[in-house]
């Protein structure tokens, strides 16, 4: 049933307007005041209230001003009842928070009709707040989801420190709210030789985090092993772009695979669609490893071929999702990759444990703000001296 | 920025005027409006692309999957005048190996040519 409440101080007008709802088939409570009538509201929450303009202390449109800056109450709706219905009086109460105006003389439809009014615009309310409290319930449901997929996309990284015998490894990973696909990790094929990728699903959400842990278990070492028998970088991504071909909605991966033989002194690499690959000298050279070429999926006849550079001990290898530099600054500049090569260049010899988190530091202060549109994923890599 | 398309016959082919950005938020209107020309038996797709500014990671896969698409259906795929910006984003990811540019529509339809 649906409930209105009558808040005036007049007793006769209070009962017989009480009399004429309950005749209509409402639920009645009554007030006789303003402050015991913002009571009641607060208490039983009506579906109307049908309020008197003249009353002590708390008036009627006084009454409507606490209602509005109430955000328990403000969606209240109300119906005010005046003996005078000057234009100028009218504009005043609506200007201060009334819905709707009811002469005291009004005969019984017109009062009928009035409060059918406010009930129809009061149920439509009720189920705008319905929905957006549903919408809110299901975001914070989604919002976890994401979460938590990320705690799982993180609990597959590896962990920072020495990687083999003399190479050490520093990464982070930042996901961003929507969660994309980073991921990367180790393939230790014995100890002077490591295989090690960074992969990028493209999308975002729970999906593209799922493709990427099965392409991740796609490239663990015993699955290579069977899969390809090699530790080579091309044959590695030949294969894995048969094995995964684009989805029904054109999503797909990029990815950067390096083996380093620390044994021989090489870095044999492959790249499929994928820019961040970074190798820094230690004498200082710096370069962009990857060639323009297909993501995977994108053709299932491409072959992805292996380069070859030399490395000697204070030589260092950055894998990184674009994630990183595709950050707009407040002019919609992006920070790039030649300002990360720049940064990169500039902490020289500082030790990996600073370069990495100093890399994603200097984004941050290029976009103005902590979170990142997409995620970030960087991992650096250093051959160590022997000898020392 | 939404995306408008508009389709035009052309001997042997059918070209799709695009406008505005090819990215995730306006996948299905592209999908809808590329499946619709594939499934009236369409042999070669011209993408004008002119007019779009912007190819996200997501408008890439599209590409290709419209390029898969309709090789398997003996069709192919070409374009036409991407703008500086979108061209250096689609020959990173080497597009034009799967979809040929072309920067007027007779040499695209010659292309077109030349493989029959």
């Amino acid at each position: 049933m649906k409930t209105v409440l009558v808040v005036d101080d007049e007793p006769t007008a209070r009962i017989a307007m009480a009399a004429r709802l309950k005749r209509l088939g409402y639920r009645v409570i009554e007030a006789v005041d303003g402050k015991s009538g913002l009571d009641a509201l607060r208490r039983e929450r009506p579906d109307l209230t049908i309020l008197d303009w003249m009353m002590p202390d708390i008036d009627g449109p006084a009454f409507c001003e606490r209602v509005r800056q109430d955000p328990e109450l403000l969606t209240s709706q109300i119906l005010m009842m005046t003996s005078h219905d000057q234009p100028e009086q009218i504009a005043e109460g609506l200007a201060r928070g009334a819905d709707d105006f009811l002469s005291k003389a009004a005969s019984k439809y017109e009062i009928m009709a009035r409060v059918q009014t406010g009930m129809r615009a009061a149920s439509l309310i009720r189920r705008l707040e319905d929905v957006t409290e549903e919408i809110r319930r299901k975001q914070q449901m989604l919002e976890r989801e994401l979460q938590s997929a990320a705690r799982y996309v993180e609990s597959l990284l590896p962990v920072s420190g020495t990687i083999g015998p003399s190479v050490q490894m520093v990464c982070l990973y930042r996901p961003s709210l929507a969660l994309g696909g980073d991921l990367f990790n180790i393939v230790s094929w014995s100890d002077d030789l490591l295989g090690l990728y960074l992969l990028d699903a493209s999308g975002h959400g729970v999906s593209p985090a799922l493709r990427s842990a099965s392409l991740s278990t796609f490239l663990r070492r015993e699955s290579l092993l069977r899969h390809i028998g090699s530790s080579d970088p091309g044959a590695i991504l030949t294969e894995a772009n048969k094995h995964f071909p684009l989805t029904e909605n054109g999503h797909y991966f990029t990815i950067a695979f390096a083996t380093l033989d620390v044994r021989c002194g090489t870095l044999s690499y492959a790249t499929a669609g994928h820019n961040g690959a970074l190798f820094h000298r230690r004498s200082g050279e710096v370069c962009w490893m990857a060639k323009p070429n297909l993501p995977l999926g994108f053709d299932p006849t491409t072959s992805y071929l292996t380069e070859e550079l030399p490395v000697a001990p204070g030589d260092r290898l950055y894998l990184l999702s674009d994630g990183l530099y595709e950050v707009p600054n407040s002019n919609g500049d992006l920070w790039g990759q030649g300002r990360l090569e720049e940064t990169i260049r500039r902490f020289g010899t500082c030790p990996l444990a600073e370069v990495v988190p100093g890399c994603v530091s200097e984004a941050i202060r290029w976009q103005g703000h902590e979170q990142f549109p997409d995620d970030v994923a960087l991992m650096g890599v250093e051959v160590m001296d022997t000898d020392t | 920025m939404a995306m408008q398309t508009k389709e035009r016959p052309v001997p042997n082919g059918v070209v799709l005027e695009l406008s505005g950005d090819l990215t995730y938020a306006n996948r299905e209107q592209f999908k809808t409006a590329v499946e619709a020309i594939r499934q009236k038996g369409c042999r070669h797709l011209i993408l004008n692309m002119a007019d779009v500014r912007f190819v996200d990671s997501s408008g890439l896969g599209l590409l290709a999957l419209v390029s898969q698409n309709f090789k398997l259906s003996q069709g192919k795929v070409s374009m036409l005048k991407p703008q500086s910006y979108v061209r250096e984003i689609m020959s990173l990811a080497n597009i034009q190996k799967l979809i040929p540019v072309y920067d007027n529509e007779q040499d695209a339809l010659a292309g077109q040519q030349r493989a029959a």
